[in-house]
């Protein structure tokens, strides 16, 4: 009960603007009855009595679900998410449902109604996106964990501009029931914590086949021994500490990296890869043609704030121009773009080759190598106010995280080796790899 | 079948226009090189046999309630939908 109440109490100040609302009742209420447990002597679970945070994309009973957008201010979800229910069930106690970019549209968690997140480490600076307000409440201590979506780096990214731990399971291995769709074919859960221990326990909870998503699968447990490493070769891509994009300081950090890691006896091979601008490009031409899907259904008839117009396709056309955000505007508008008739060949289809060609490069590579290590990011985080101004600039700032999406893979951020930190990355379903990986690290960083 | 639709009328937004920082994403995509001997389909399919049962499952009735809850306007518990005109 103390711990719930006193994480209630720093997120009621609300300083970097993370929080949508607070489950201010249901945590005390579910806080009490840990306590007759415990008083009683009756066994508790890993989870029990944990308090932790989610990102306002995803389904909770009863509780407001607003994806930080004007269309659904009001709207409650009216069933629970897969994943959040197995944390329920495992005895955690949701305290608040956070702030992030409207519909995971957004690196720096500024296109949000409730205000722009401020960053954990320099409140002047963003949190990054889209589950800013997921780590900046991690990385406060406003929650013990957070749970964050990724579509192309929306935990990984805020986690390193935070210094703290965001992982990007293998795509599957979380169910994505009761997550609101961004992008189906890369939305995935994942968690935000401040120790790798944290991120095994809660990631173990979540994973599994669930009938309600059927791209999801049967995985087995991450071992609590992290230390049965076999990892012989790590990769990085070349191209991206050879851009021009990266900051000296964060290329001369990971370089030094590189260096640790070949003084205890791991080989370190340099990579050929796809150009940023052609990863960030696929990545957002899908993406955007996704979500112009997804978001089809948001038009204010079933639910949604509707504003009434002549005749009914007048009230959508109101409702959405209203109560869209820019971004979600334009990227509504680019994906029906690339799915119209004449632009679909050259265009949509097109990336889906590229994507093809991203997944069976990985596929090569992770021949050779067991791990691929990155930076996070090429930079430090934009002041606040900056990325809106420049949506490209934005988009190419997701350079270091999009890839991995597509190829599904699994890619964990660990505050360590840049100062926004490392991204490990292993092939599909090797997520237990990933975290062995990050212990290592650990260890010698 | 042959009526062009404009980007604003496709997302139902109204006045959107196409944004230059997007279209030059696409730019990149035009001009970058195809691999024709690819497999497209393998990637995401899934198998005939680990479908979902097609069947009505009944939702609870707090379910329900906030569905209810949810409508944009409701009259005598039942959702009002705009003017259906056909063009």
């Amino acid at each position: 009960m103390s711990l719930v109440q006193e994480k209630l109490n720093l997120l009621k100040q609300n300083t970097h603007n993370s929080v949508n609302s607070l489950l201010e009742d249901s945590a005390l209420a579910s806080a009490k009855k840990v306590d007759a447990k415990i008083e009683n002597g009756q066994e508790i679970g890993l989870l029990e009595g944990i308090p932790f945070g989610i990102k306002d994309v995803y389904m909770l009973q009863g509780t407001y679900t607003t994806a930080s957008s004007d269309l659904l201010k009001k709207y409650k979800a009216a069933y629970t998410a897969t994943a959040i229910q197995k944390l329920l069930d495992a005895g955690a106690i949701p305290l608040v449902k956070e702030n992030c970019d409207s519909f995971g549209h957004g690196s720096s968690s500024e296109n949000t109604i409730f205000g722009a997140v401020k960053n954990a480490v320099n409140p002047d600076l963003v949190a990054g996106g889209s589950s800013g307000g997921s780590a900046v409440n991690v990385a406060k201590d406003n929650t013990v964990f957070s749970i964050g979506g990724d579509t192309g780096g929306s935990i990984r990214q805020p986690a390193g501009y935070n210094k703290i731990y965001g992982f990007k399971p293998t795509y599957g291995r979380i169910s994505r029931y009761g997550l609101m769709a961004y992008a189906s074919s890369t939305d995935c859960v994942g968690p935000i914590a401040k120790s790798l221990e944290d991120v095994r326990i809660v990631l173990n909870v979540m994973s599994g086949k669930d009938p309600r998503d059927q791209t999801s699968y049967v995985s087995e447990a991450v071992s609590a021994d992290l230390k049965s490493s076999g990892i012989k070769t790590v990769g990085y891509y070349k191209n991206f500490i050879e851009s021009d994009a990266i900051s000296t300081k964060i290329k001369a950090d990971f370089l030094a990296t590189l260096e640790k890691i070949k003084a205890k006896g791991i080989a370190v091979k340099a990579l050929d890869f796809f150009d940023a601008d052609i990863l960030v490009s696929t990545y957002y031409t899908l993406a955007m043609a996704e979500t112009a899907s997804n978001l089809s259904r948001l038009d204010g008839t079933n639910y949604g704030a509707r504003i009434e117009g002549v005749n009914l396709k007048d009230t959508y056309s109101i409702t959405r121009s209203e109560n869209f955000s820019e971004e979600t505007k334009r990227r509504v508008v680019g994906g029906n773009q690339v799915l119209s008739q004449g632009f679909s060949d050259e265009i949509y289809l097109k990336a889906q080759n590229l994507r093809n060609q991203i997944s069976a490069r990985f596929t090569e590579d992770f021949k050779d190598v067991d791990i691929v290590l990155s930076p996070v990011t090429p930079a430090i985080p934009p002041k606040i106010g900056e990325s809106l101004q420049d949506p490209l600039a934005m988009y190419l700032s997701d350079a270091y995280t999009v890839g991995f999406s597509l190829g599904g893979l699994p890619a964990l951020t660990i505050p360590k080796g840049t100062s926004t930190g490392l991204q490990i990355t292993a092939d599909k379903k090797k997520d237990a790899e990933v975290l062995q990986f990050a212990n290592f690290l650990n260890e010698i960083l | 079948m042959s009526k062009i639709m404009t980007v604003d009328i496709l997302s139902s937004i109204k006045g959107a226009k196409p944004s230059d920082s997007v279209n030059q994403l696409f730019d990149v995509i035009k001009n970058a090189n195809k691999n024709t001997a690819l497999n497209t389909v393998l990637a995401n399919v899934l198998s005939l046999d680990d479908l979902r049962p097609d069947e009505v499952v009944e939702s609870s009735a707090i379910e329900k309630q906030i569905i209810k809850e949810n409508f944009p306007r409701e009259k005598n518990g039942f959702l009002v939908v705009a003017k259906v005109i056909e063009d």
